[in-house]
């Protein structure tokens, strides 16, 4: 009888205690953010853009299978002068208690990025609802503009949009897993410096905007490639102004410059991040033509690092692996005597543009965002003796020889490509 | 001293290596490298073979005193004066011990979870489980722990094995992390880990053979030598140093970079379920031990009349530090440094000189 009273006291004590009288929060009584957008503050310190995910058009669907037609976000800006205060402030505008528990991203804009931003990846590292993983980007511009141009066509949430958009790197090698985790430790490392994604907004409003002016051409290939371009350049139109590509360089917590999408791809094989992406290469037969190719990481990097009298020699070995997707010319590569040429000019060029972007971190950059002090430092012994290396001030001085070996593995549904047969020329 | 209760070599080394595996769950990692730098990791493996040593020493002297405990060769070795000394200086160890990680464990819940919950509050939680645990006793508790530690151990291993996509080799270089001198003098220190180790030396009765507490103490440094091992390893394969020394509660922070796609994302509520039933079984464990231990010392017949004295006491000295930090300080330089000498060098000393008054035995019959 004493056991049976001792556990019905028990239980009684026990469901009293679960109930969470004091931090009890209904999910109902929240208002979940979305987005954290930082500018520069005109009247304060601090621009704070939030983006809230409307749960009402959140849960609903069409007929069409879309979105309900209602707004799915909604947008607060206010100045403050620190996140935490805007935070608070912020809970004097909507009715629901503000929550970041389920953030998706934090925006900085260039500006801020660029005059540095230790003192808020220091605040957001204190906060426990802010899940680590969440990304992190610059804006090319005003982090607000950037967070109100968002208006997700396909998703019935926003925060589903921002959750998929920050990982189309797995399959287009244009920006990179850069979450607020590794941008902490990296911005705080002695060997590795932090990379942000870039955001940006397009000019265009319609095709008729397109100028061959704003277009970058970086190789010989008489037009610019598919990752010749950085957030908001992207020669598009449409009702989506917002898009992201390439990223944003740091040293330490100031941004210092900017990557387009091949050289994000390139960043990517170097950490041996990358996971695959489809890319044009001018034909090396046919200079009128391109092959396209579709090219996944086949092993990891192998970095070695000399240090021969303090100077930081570097050798990379990137081994790629690649499947045809097209080719224009309808030349013969799938034989083996062309398949080595293409091999051949493909690995020449991502070799060449993978040592122009290191002597840029190196020498305009000066910030070792590949993390080549990872591999420096296994030759000494003890961390005052790599702290008195200094490894950041000798990064600049480095010297870069890139191996790249690619091998092309299947050709696609074809086996062979035949011409195609004209009336008026015969075969082309 | 026959003991009626007796239980096996499962539930002993269960209780004694979440005892002793509690302080991963909070500081330990972060200690580690704190001390040794990118070689944090190697303290673990270096304390372990301290603990050897020093268990290797106990354990053999502890040859002659089967089925008595550490209470009973005080006596043995020095009389009522020996015996009371010995309890007193164990249940203020206990009473540190305990005291010191429920204020942790209390702070850390409401930094975690129960953020707007007084203190007293959330400490009512862990009282309640002491109270209830030391109520029943002995038994119960190990029977408990034999159950929940395995699942404590494999939540564990869930985390550290879930951020293997995290792990970067180069944060262990350099090897030597901050050198030698820190892993080998000042890493000797922090062999005080393993003194909860002590409580075996209580349990010895209820152990029954010599054997039985040798093997039980052997298999504990190792199981709990590989769990603060991999806990320091991992962590510091995530967090490089230095901002590995920048967490106050690291495997918290590694479950909290999990993430497997869309679907798996907030995966540290397997962290605070894990980290409360570790909290509440260690505590309950250890205030049991509190009263036991003075019930011993001053041969007292009843034990649950005294457990809501200790828990008050218990209660208001947790409360004592003013906030956080000075409880990890306290922990810092008092429970990771100083307690090795009441766990692991009082006891060689209390045993030697047992084993030199037996073989005179005049003298025992004396102090008997």
């Amino acid at each position: 009888m004493k056991r049976i009273s001792a556990a019905v006291l028990l239980t009684v004590f026990t469901v009293l205690l679960l109930t969470g009288c004091y931090d009890g929060r209904e999910v109902d009584d929240l208002a979940y953010v979305a987005a954290i957008g930082l500018d520069k503050g005109v009247t304060n310190k601090l621009k704070l853009t939030l983006v809230f995910a409307v749960p009402s058009a959140t849960g609903g669907s069409s007929e069409n299978g879309g979105g309900s037609g209602e707004k799915t976000s909604s947008i607060l800006t206010l100045e403050t002068p620190s996140i935490m205060a805007g935070l608070s402030l912020a809970n004097n505008v909507v009715s629901r208690q503000v929550s970041i528990a389920h953030a998706k991203v934090i925006v900085f804009s260039s500006e801020l990025a660029r005059e540095g931003i230790s003192n808020y990846i220091n605040a957001f590292n204190r906060l426990r609802e802010l899940k680590p993983t969440i990304n992190m980007a610059v804006a090319r511009g005003s982090a607000e503009e950037y967070l109100k141009s968002i208006k997700p066509s396909m998703e019935s949430s926003v925060t589903k949009y921002f959750e998929l958009i920050y990982r189309t790197y797995k399959y287009t090698g244009f920006t990179a897993n850069t979450s607020y985790f590794k941008f902490y430790k990296y911005a705080k490392s002695t060997f590795i410096q932090p990379v942000a994604t870039l955001a940006g907004i397009t000019k265009n409003e319609s095709s008729a905007d397109f100028a061959t002016e704003s277009s970058i051409v970086r190789r010989n290939s008489g037009f610019p490639l598919e990752g010749e371009f950085k957030a908001g350049e992207i020669p598009r139109a449409g009702d989506i102004k917002a898009d992201i590509m390439g990223l944003a360089v740091f040293s330490g917590d100031r941004m210092v410059g900017e990557l387009d999408g091949e050289d994000t791809a390139y960043y990517l094989m170097l950490r041996g991040e990358f996971f695959q992406s489809t890319i044009t290469h001018v034909d090396p037969i046919n200079k009128d033509n391109v092959v396209l190719l579709l090219i996944k990481q086949s092993r990891n990097p192998v970095h070695r690092v000399e240090l021969s009298g303090g100077k930081p020699v570097i050798s990379s070995k990137i081994s790629l692996e690649g499947d045809i997707q097209t080719i224009q010319s309808e030349i013969n590569y799938e034989s083996p005597e062309l398949l080595a040429i293409l091999e051949k000019s493909v690995e020449d060029f991502i070799r060449k543009g993978m040592e122009e972007l290191l002597q840029k971190t190196a020498e305009e950059y000066n910030t070792d965002i590949i993390g080549y002090g990872a591999v420096a430092k296994r030759k000494f012994a003890t961390w005052q003796q790599w702290l008195d290396f200094d490894w950041h001030k000798r990064y600049p001085m480095a010297e870069f020889h890139v191996e790249v070996d690619l091998k092309i593995r299947r050709p696609g549904l074809l086996i062979r490509t035949m011409p195609i047969i004209s009336s008026k020329k015969g075969s082309v | 001293m026959k003991a009626k209760i007796t239980f096996g070599i499962w539930e002993a080394i269960m209780m004694l290596l979440n005892t002793i595996c509690v302080p991963l769950l909070l500081g330990f990692p972060r200690l580690m490298i704190e001390t040794g730098g990118t070689a944090g990791w190697i303290i673990p493996i270096y304390i372990t073979v301290l603990a050897v040593l020093f268990f290797t020493v106990i354990q053999r002297l502890y040859r002659n005193f089967e089925g008595k405990d550490i209470i009973d060769i005080a006596e043995i070795a020095l009389g009522r004066i020996g015996r009371i000394v010995t309890g007193i200086l164990l249940m203020l160890y206990i009473v540190f011990l305990v005291t010191i990680t429920l204020r942790e464990f209390t702070e850390d819940m409401k930094v975690i979870a129960l953020i707007n919950s007084p203190i007293s509050f959330v400490m009512m939680f862990f009282i309640a489980a002491m109270v209830f645990g030391c109520y029943f006793g002995i038994e119960p508790l190990v029977r408990f722990s034999s159950v929940i530690v395995p699942i404590i151990a494999l939540g564990f291993l869930f985390i550290v094995f879930g951020v293997a996509g995290n792990y970067d080799i180069n944060h262990l270089f350099p090897i030597l992390g901050n050198g030698p001198r820190a892993i080998f003098i000042d890493g000797f220190f922090l062999v005080s880990y393993f003194s909860p180790l002590v409580l075996l030396y209580l349990i010895a009765p209820f152990v029954r053979t010599h054997k039985i507490m040798k093997i039980t103490g052997y298999t504990t440094i190792l199981l709990s030598s590989i769990f603060f091992t991999l806990g320091t390893l991992c962590y510091l394969l995530v967090y490089p140093y230095p901002i590995s020394i920048e967490n106050f509660l690291p495997i918290y922070q590694l479950a909290r970079v999990m993430e497997y796609g869309r679907f798996f994302q907030r995966i540290e509520s397997v962290f605070v379920l894990i980290w409360a039933a570790s909290a509440m079984s260690m505590l309950s464990i250890g205030f049991y031990f509190v009263v036991y231990i003075f019930r011993k010392t001053f041969e007292l017949d009843y034990r649950r009349p005294m457990i809501w004295s200790f828990i008050i006491i218990i209660f208001t000295l947790s409360l004592f530090p003013p906030n956080l930090m000075t409880v990890l300080e306290l922990d810092k330089m008092y429970y990771s440094k100083v307690t090795w000498i009441i766990s692991l060098c009082y006891p060689i000393l209390i045993l030697l000189i047992a084993r030199l008054r037996s073989r005179n035995p005049e003298k025992e019959a004396k102090t008997r």
